[in-house]
C-alpha cells in the first residue's frame, strides 16, 4: 500500500473527541494513561515496519520513514496531535502580505554537530529542497520564488502566488532541517550520516535490520527527550513483528492491520492502541478511458459498495466509512456531499444500463498481493458483483502494480490502493485529481476543478478555504472521480512498561512523549 | 587420486563457475527489467510527478540501454565493486557481509540438525525394514515433508518463545561477538528449516540402505558370520555415502532458497529478506550482488561435493 503523507489537518476539536469517544465506546480505542510522571532514561525497543527509503528528508520518498526520521530532524513548523492544525516548531511563522511569509526562528538551537540553526541554516536548507537535483520534495516548494536572510534568526520567503499551504508543508519533509556542516562535507552521502536537530542523535543503521539513535544532550527543549534512546528493528512482517512485541524482545509495534487485534488483545501486559487517521482506502478510477470515462459507470460503482460492511469485513471494524477523500472530523469535510451514494446496488444497475450495459460489464483492477489487500478486493468483488458489475484482478507487488496504473502503461480500468493524505487539502486534491497527476491516471481534468484546486490556496482563511474545497469536493464525488470506500484506524501494541504514547491523526507514530516505567 | 590432479580440477571448475556467474546475473537482470514496475517510481516518492521519475532515471542512469547499464555494473563488479543500494545508498558488499552470516548459521545448523536426527532415523528404518519402526520413521518423515516450514517456524514460536520464553521469537545476532545470543536466535529457524531435511536425510538414507543390506554381498558376508554391526557400518554405510553427500548437498542448495520464508517469519535480517526487498523495490543493484553471491557459494558447494566424492570413491572423478 502507498503511504502518502499527511501533515496539516484542522479539525473541530469536538468532532476529533467526539469520534475518539464513539471509538472507545464500541471498544475500540484503548489509550494509555498520559497523566503519569515521565520518567528519563531507557532505551525503547520498537518493530518498526519498513526500512527507511532514505534518511535525509529531502531525497527519501517512502511516507513511513516519517517516524524514525522525527526522532533526528525537528521541523520549522510542527502540528496538533488531534486536529494537525500547524504551530509553531523550530520557528514561527506570520504572512505580512498573501505573497510574503516570514519565519522567525527560535534561538539557541543546535544541530548535533555543533551547527547553529539560524537563518543560513534555514535558507541552506529551504534552498537545497526546492533546487537540489536529488530534492523529492521541490513540487511542494514550487510556489517559493526567492529565500531571503532578513536577520540572524529571520528568513522571509517571497512567493509567486498566496500558498496558505506552505505551514502544513512546512511541517513535513520539507521542513526538516539538516546541519548544512553535514551537507557541505559529505555531500548526498548524508542520507547514511544523517546529522539533525531532533531530539535523538544517530548511531547506526544496518539495511533492514536496525536503526539506532541516542539522546541529544544539547536539545533545544529543555527536559526533553525522555528515552536515552531508541531501537527501531524493522521487521516488515505484521504478525512477527506482534509476535516480538509478545515475546518481549520489543516494547512496541506500530501500524498493524485490524486483523491483529484479537491477537494483541488475547496477550498478557499488552496496551492496545486505536486511533483514528486519515489513511483512506479507495477505488482509484482511469477515467480517461472507456468505460470508466462514462460517468454513469462511475456513479454505479459508488452506489454497488457497501462501505459500512466494508469496515466490518476488511477491517474489522476498525475504520470509519469514507464518502470522500477526507474523514468527516476534517475541516474541510462536505456534509451535504456526504450522501451522494448510499448503498443502492439497483440503482447501480439502473445506471449500467442507461450507460448501455444493462447485462453488467467486465472490468480490470489492479490489487496487490498482501493478506490485507487481497481480502479489501474480495470484499469489493463481491459487493459490485451483486450489481452486475465483474472485476478481473492483477495482482503484484505495490512497485509492480502501481506503475502500471499510473505510469505509461495504464493497464487497468481501476485500481484498489490507498490515499494517506497531504500536509493540505489542497495537495490532495491537486495531486490526486488535477491534469497531469501522476496519481490521476488518465490526466485529465475539469478546467473548473482545476481553478478551484488553485484559488484553494490563495486565502489564509480557513472559513473560506473550506467553501472552496466544498466546491471541488462536489465536483470529485458528484462526478465520482473515485470510490472512497474507508478511513483505516491506527493499530498498536504496548508494552506495559510504555508510558505516555499518544497516537496522532497522521498515523504516524512520534515518540517525543514516551517514557519507559 | 594424486593431489595435483585434485587441485586442477579444482582450478578446472572454478574456471567453468565464473561464465556460470556472469550468466545467471547477466538472466537475473534481464528478468528483473522485464517484470514490470520501476526503481524511478519508488525513488520518486510520494510526491512522484512524470517529470521527477524521467530526472531519477537520467540522475541513475536508468534510461541508458539495458545492456550497457548491465555492462557497467559487471565491469564494477568484476573489479570487486558491488555498486551501492539504489534505494538507500548502501554499499551492497556491506550489506552482503553483514547478511551472509546470518543466513549461513542457520543453513549449516539446519544441515547439522538434519543429518542428527535424519541418519539415526534412517538406520533404524532400514535396519528392520517392515517393522514399526520403519512403519513409525517413514510416517515421521512424510510428516517433515509435508509440513510447511513457516508454519512450523510459528508453532515452535509459539511454544518455545511465547510460551515457555526459553528462546527469542525474531531477530538475530553477530556468531562472533555473541556466540551465545547468536545461536539462541538461530536454534528456532534452524529446527524450522531442517524439517523437511530430516525426513529427506531419513527416507533417502533408508532407501539406499534397505537395498544394499539386501544384495548378495551382504548375504554372503551374513553367511560368513560377521556381526550385523561390522556390516552395516563398514560395508552398509560406506556404500551409501555417497548417495548422502547427494543429498545433503542437494539440501544445502534448497535450503539457502527456502531460508527467504523462515527470515520473515522470524525477522532474520539475513540474505533471504535482503533479496526480496531489493526485488519488490526494483533495486538491481542489491538483487544483483545477492545473485552473485548465492551462486557463487552454491558453486562452492557443488564444488566441494566433488571432491568429496572422489574423497569417497575414486572411481567417479577417474
Amino acid at each position: 500500500m502507498r503511504v502518502i503523507d499527511l501533515g496539516q489537518r484542522q479539525l473541530r476539536r469536538r468532532d476529533i473527541l467526539a469520534l475518539m469517544g464513539g471509538a472507545a465506546a464500541a471498544g475500540t480505542l484503548g489509550l494509555p494513561a498520559f497523566a503519569e510522571e515521565a520518567k528519563k532514561g531507557g532505551v525503547l525497543k520498537v518493530a518498526a515496519p519498513a526500512n527507511p527509503s532514505s534518511l535525509d528528508p529531502a531525497t527519501g520518498g517512502a511516507g513511513s520513514d516519517h517516524s524514525i526520521l522525527w526522532t533526528m530532524y525537528d521541523t520549522l513548523v510542527e502540528w496538533d496531535y488531534e486536529t494537525l492544525k500547524p504551530k509553531p516548531g523550530m520557528a514561527k511563522w506570520t504572512f505580512p502580505d498573501p505573497k510574503t511569509m516570514v519565519l522567525d526562528i527560535t534561538g539557541g538551537i543546535k544541530f548535533h554537530d555543533g551547527t547553529t540553526l539560524d537563518a543560513e541554516a534555514v535558507k541552506f536548507n529551504l534552498e537545497r529542497n526546492r533546487s537540489d537535483q536529488r530534492s523529492n520534495v521541490k513540487p511542494d516548494l514550487s510556489s517559493v520564488e526567492s529565500i531571503e536572510v532578513t536577520g540572524p534568526l529571520q528568513v522571509t520567503l517571497k512567493l509567486k502566488n498566496p500558498d496558505s499551504a506552505l505551514p502544513a508543508i512546512l511541517s513535513d519533509r520539507a521542513g526538516m532541517m539538516v546541519s548544512p556542516t553535514n551537507i557541505k562535507a559529505l555531500g548526498n552521502d548524508t542520507d547514511r550520516k544523517p546529522i539533525g536537530a531532533g531530539p535523538w542523535k544517530f548511531v547506526r543503521w544496518n539495511d533492514n535490520e536496525i536503526i539506532v539513535v541516542t539522546r541529544h544532550e544539547d536539545y533545544w527543549r529543555k527536559g526533553r527527550p525522555y528515552l536515552d534512546g531508541i531501537e527501531f528493528n524493522i521487521i516488515t512482517e505484521n504478525a512477527t513483528a506482534l509476535r516480538s512485541v509478545v515475546a518481549g524482545q520489543n516494547d512496541m509495534a506500530f501500524q498493524l492491520p485490524a486483523r491483529l487485534k484479537p491477537v494483541i488483545e488475547r496477550a498478557k501486559n499488552l496496551t492496545t492502541v486505536t486511533s483514528p487517521t486519515l489513511y483512506c482506502i479507495q477505488l482509484y478510477f482511469n477515467y480517461a478511458r472507456a468505460p470508466l470515462d462514462n460517468v454513469k459507470v462511475r456513479q454505479a460503482i459508488n452506489f454497488a459498495l457497501d462501505r459500512d460492511v466494508f469496515v466490518k469485513a476488511a477491517l474489522s471494524g476498525l475504520g470509519e466509512p469514507a464518502r470522500m477523500t477526507l474523514p468527516s472530523s476534517h475541516w474541510a469535510y462536505n456534509k451535504d456531499v456526504a450522501n451522494t451514494y448510499p448503498h443502492d446496488p439497483e440503482r447501480a444497475k439502473k445506471l449500467l444500463a442507461e450507460a448501455g450495459y444493462k447485462d453488467g460489464l467486465e472490468l480490470t483492477i489492479g490489487g496487490y498481493t498482501d493478506q490485507d489487500s487481497v481480502r479489501r478486493g474480495e470484499v469489493i468483488q463481491d459487493q459490485l458483483g451483486k450489481a452486475g458489475i465483474r472485476l478481473k484482478f492483477t495482482r503484484g507487488t505495490i512497485a509492480e502494480i502501481s506503475a502500471q496504473f499510473f505510469a505509461t502503461e495504464k493497464k487497468f480500468d481501476l485500481l484498489v490502493s490507498a490515499w494517506t493524505g497531504r500536509p493540505d487539502p489542497s495537495m490532495t486534491y491537486g495531486l490526486g485529481f488535477d491534469k497531469d497527476a501522476y496519481y490521476n491516471a488518465g490526466r485529465t481534468a475539469d478546467p473548473e476543478l482545476s481553478r478551484l484546486i488553485k484559488e484553494s490556496r490563495a486565502s489564509e482563511d480557513l472559513s473560506k478555504r473550506a467553501e472552496i474545497f466544498a466546491k471541488i469536493q462536489k465536483i470529485t464525488v458528484e462526478t465520482a472521480l473515485s470510490a472512497p470506500l474507508a478511513f483505516q484506524f491506527e493499530l498498536d501494541a504496548l508494552s506495559a512498561k510504555v508510558k505516555g504514547f499518544k497516537p496522532n491523526l497522521l498515523g504516524k507514530p512520534k515518540f517525543e512523549n514516551i517514557s519507559l516505567g | 587420486m594424486r593431489k595435483s590432479a585434485r587441485l586442477r580440477i579444482v582450478g578446472r571448475r572454478l574456471l567453468q563457475a565464473l561464465p556460470v556467474v556472469i550468466l545467471s546475473t547477466f538472466i537475473v537482470f534481464g528478468l528483473l527489467k522485464l517484470v514490470p514496475g520501476d526503481v524511478a517510481v519508488t525513488l520518486a516518492g510520494d510526491n512522484a510527478s512524470e517529470q521527477r521519475i524521467a530526472e531519477i532515471r537520467e540522475i541513475y542512469g536508468l534510461n541508458q540501454p539495458l545492456l550497457v547499464q548491465y555492462g557497467s555494473w559487471l565491469f564494477k563488479a568484476l573489479h570487486g565493486d558491488l555498486s551501492k543500494s539504489l534505494i538507500s545508498n548502501e554499499a551492497v558488499l556491506t550489506a552482503i557481509q553483514r547478511c551472509l552470516p546470518h543466513t549461513i548459521l542457520i543453513v549449516v545448523l539446519a544441515l547439522l540438525t538434519a543429518l542428527v536426527i535424519g541418519i539415526p532415523l534412517g538406520i533404524a528404518a532400514a535396519t528392520k525394514p517392515g517393522s514399526w519402526i520403519d512403519g513409525f520413521v517413514m510416517a515421521i518423515a512424510s510428516l517433515g515433508v509435508a509440513v510447511p516450514n513457516f508454519w512450523l517456524g510459528m508453532l515452535l514460536v509459539a511454544f518455545f518463545s511465547l510460551q515457555l520464553n526459553w528462546l527469542p521469537a525474531t531477530g538475530a545476532a553477530s556468531l562472533m561477538k555473541d556466540p551465545w545470543v547468536a545461536l539462541s536466535h538461530a536454534i528456532l529457524p534452524a529446527v524450522a528449516l531442517a524439517s523437511g531435511g530430516i525426513a529427506e536425510v531419513a527416507r533417502q538414507l533408508r532407501s539406499s540402505l534397505v537395498e544394499i543390506l539386501s544384495s548378495q554381498q551382504v548375504r554372503t558376508l551374513h553367511a560368513k558370520g560377521l556381526p550385523p554391526s561390522s556390516i552395516l557400518w563398514r560395508h552398509g554405510l560406506k556404500n551409501v555415502s555417497v548417495n548422502l553427500l547427494t543429498v545433503v548437498s542437494l539440501l544445502a542448495n534448497r535450503m539457502l532458497a527456502a531460508t527467504v520464508v523462515v527470515e520473515a517469519v522470524f525477522a532474520i535480517p539475513g540474505m533471504g529478506g535482503l533479496i526480496v526487498n531489493a526485488a519488490m523495490n526494483r533495486d538491481f543493484p542489491v538483487v544483483q550482488g545477492v545473485v552473485f553471491a548465492m551462486v557463487l557459494i552454491v558453486v562452492c558447494i557443488n564444488l566441494l561435493t566433488d571432491i568429496l566424492y572422489s574423497v569417497l570413491d575414486p572411481r567417479i572423478s577417474s
